[in-house]
């Protein structure tokens, strides 16, 4: 899968889960940048990212994460 | 110390005066001063305990660094869970011991098995609650590679004991304090007139609405048998806006004299009362110990629950705001204050609501309907659940309920004095509705120089301080010195 395809389709799952529209994430783009993105909403995404892509994260990655990035590597490194 | 005293007074206006025009040439010089006068302003209450605070810097100070150091994992786990442990031990030792074997005793007399427990005569070191949380957040943020440790010895005792926010916080995180240490600090004129603004919103808050509003509350509290029930809600109110107002006045004293020393310190609270809804006043109220458990306790917790949908995240803002509660102190009365809070979360996480922060409008002068509505009861709840923060034990809390269910709500409640009952609540309303009007700004008296002319920026300094002198209340100590 491709990087551009991976954001496209997150993009997707943040618009639906943070209940915004025009959402574009970029590989620097942090929770700060985002509206509704907090600690609480956070968890909410990456159980969404996991059922979408078919993976699971450990722990201790989905701490590790700084950006979106870094997240996009992790769901990269699973498929 | 207490920010509003004359010792302190004398103290920082020395302080002041050194850092800034003796010890600013040189970073080192500069950080000294802050480590001198932190461990004079921690040791003028009780010198013993000064060498917990040195010892717990010195452990952390190391291990930092080797934990850093360390690539072995069981290594790293273990060095990262030798400190955490050492601060927690301090903290439970200290504040907890009575609490465990009074418990422990009582548990047993349950069965008529008698346990002979002696309770030591424990002094509760201050401030002991907020730098432990500063040394393990920043193990703990090491550890994650979030931080790199610092090596410098001055900058780290420093940011532990930042005398600004040593006894009641802010909880700053070391990535936000470390590096303002790591740059010399240079002479802001904005920032110290800013700085001093805070302070006097501060001992305003402190001096005439929270002293004046304790008066009243503990009034009813220590009376609360022989009023009407209407007596004990407005007990009940007006213990809410002792807390914040102390508190905050704090708060916003420890931020201002941050900033006279050209520091930007985390900030405590924001307007916790405008909240709509429970998740938004723990985003306003104490704000450094709510992202301090979020980032340490809700997440990791929430992480390995999430199998469990809303079940799951229940769960993990239960236990997060118990344990919330209980580093409050060693009653159960805490425990329960933050189990209930946590409890309060279930409605909002089943409507899924939880996670919407109320949209950023336009800043209207009035509230909508729906938002006035919203802010009472966040208010409401918030108020009858410090009843049991405040109460000395579960039963009495419990009977203090009690009497506020009957018939005595609708009679006029009774003060022993009107006149102070009218006072406190007259600053109150002014306090609140000066934050209203402020809402959108760091602090209540922050504004833009050039759009207030100076006639009416003094005029408006000298009335506070006029305000302070002729209202001030006489409480000696703040509220959050004991936790």
């Amino acid at each position: 899968m491709e990087r551009n395809e991976v954001l496209n389709q997150l993009n997707n799952i943040y618009n639906d889960i943070l209940d915004a529209e025009g959402i574009a994430l970029t590989d620097a783009t942090t929770a700060d940048q985002v509206d509704g993105w907090d600690s609480l909403t956070h968890i909410e995404l990456v159980v969404a990212i996991e059922k979408h892509f078919k993976c699971r994260f450990s722990s201790k990655e989905i701490q590790s994460w700084n950006n979106v990035g870094e997240m996009v590597d992790s769901i990269l490194s699973k498929s | 110390m207490i920010f509003n005293s004359i010792p302190f007074a004398v103290f920082f206006a020395i302080f002041f005066m050194l850092y800034w025009m003796v010890f600013n040439k040189n970073l080192r010089l500069q950080n000294l001063l802050i480590l001198a006068g932190s461990y004079f302003f921690y040791g003028w209450w009780n010198w013993r305990f000064l060498s917990l605070l040195i010892v717990s810097s010195l452990l952390n100070f190391y291990l930092g660094i080797w934990i850093a150091k360390t690539e072995n994992e069981k290594k790293r786990k273990l060095l990262l869970y030798i400190g955490i442990l050492q601060g927690l031990a301090g903290l439970i030792f200290f504040k907890y011991y009575n609490f465990f074997i009074t418990s422990f005793a009582e548990a047993f007399s349950v069965f008529n098995m008698q346990v002979n427990v002696t309770t030591l005569q424990l002094i509760l070191p201050l401030g002991i609650s907020f730098y432990t949380f500063r040394t393990i957040s920043y193990l703990l943020d090491v550890d994650k590679n979030k931080i790199k440790p610092t090596t410098d010895w001055v900058v780290f005792f420093s940011f532990v004991s930042f005398f600004p926010g040593l006894i009641s916080g802010p909880i700053d995180k070391a990535k936000l304090l470390i590096p303002q240490l790591e740059k010399i600090r240079v002479f802001n004129n904005a920032q110290v007139t800013d700085g001093m603004r805070q302070i006097l919103w501060g001992l305003f808050k402190k001096i005439v609405v929270a002293d004046n509003c304790a008066d009243i509350a503990n009034q009813i509290f220590d009376n609360y048998l022989n009023l009407p029930a209407s007596s004990l809600l407005l007990g009940a109110l007006f213990y809410t806006l002792q807390l914040y107002a102390d508190f905050s006045g704090y708060s916003d004293m420890a931020l201002g004299f941050a900033r006279l020393l050209g520091f930007n310190i985390t900030k405590n609270f924001n307007f916790p009362f405008f909240a709509q809804n429970i998740a938004d006043y723990w985003r306003r109220w104490h704000m450094s110990l709510t992202a301090w458990l979020t980032e340490y306790v809700f997440t990791p917790l929430s992480i390995k629950f999430r199998d469990y949908g809303k079940t799951g995240l229940a769960m993990a803002i239960i236990i997060n705001f118990t344990i919330c509660g209980i580093w409050h102190g060693a009653n159960w009365t805490y425990i329960l204050f933050g189990f209930l809070h946590g409890c309060y979360f279930i409605p909002l996480i089943i409507k899924g609501t939880m996670n919407k922060k109320v949209k950023k409008e336009k800043i209207t002068m009035l509230p909508s309907l729906k938002e006035l509505r919203n802010i009472l009861a966040t208010f409401i709840l918030v108020m009858l659940t410090n009843i049991v923060f405040r109460a000395d034990s579960i039963a009495h809390a419990a009977d203090y309920f009690k009497h506020i269910f009957s018939m005595s709500v609708f009679s006029y409640p009774l003060f022993t004095n009107r006149i102070s009952a009218l006072t406190a609540l007259v600053f109150s309303v002014i306090m609140l509705l000066v934050e209203w009007l402020q809402r959108d700004k760091e602090h209540a008296l922050q504004f833009n120089e050039i759009k207030i002319v100076p006639w009416f920026r003094w005029g408006i300094y000298y009335v506070i301080g006029l305000i302070i002198l002729w209202f001030g209340g006489t409480q000696d100590t703040f509220i959050y010195f004991q936790f």
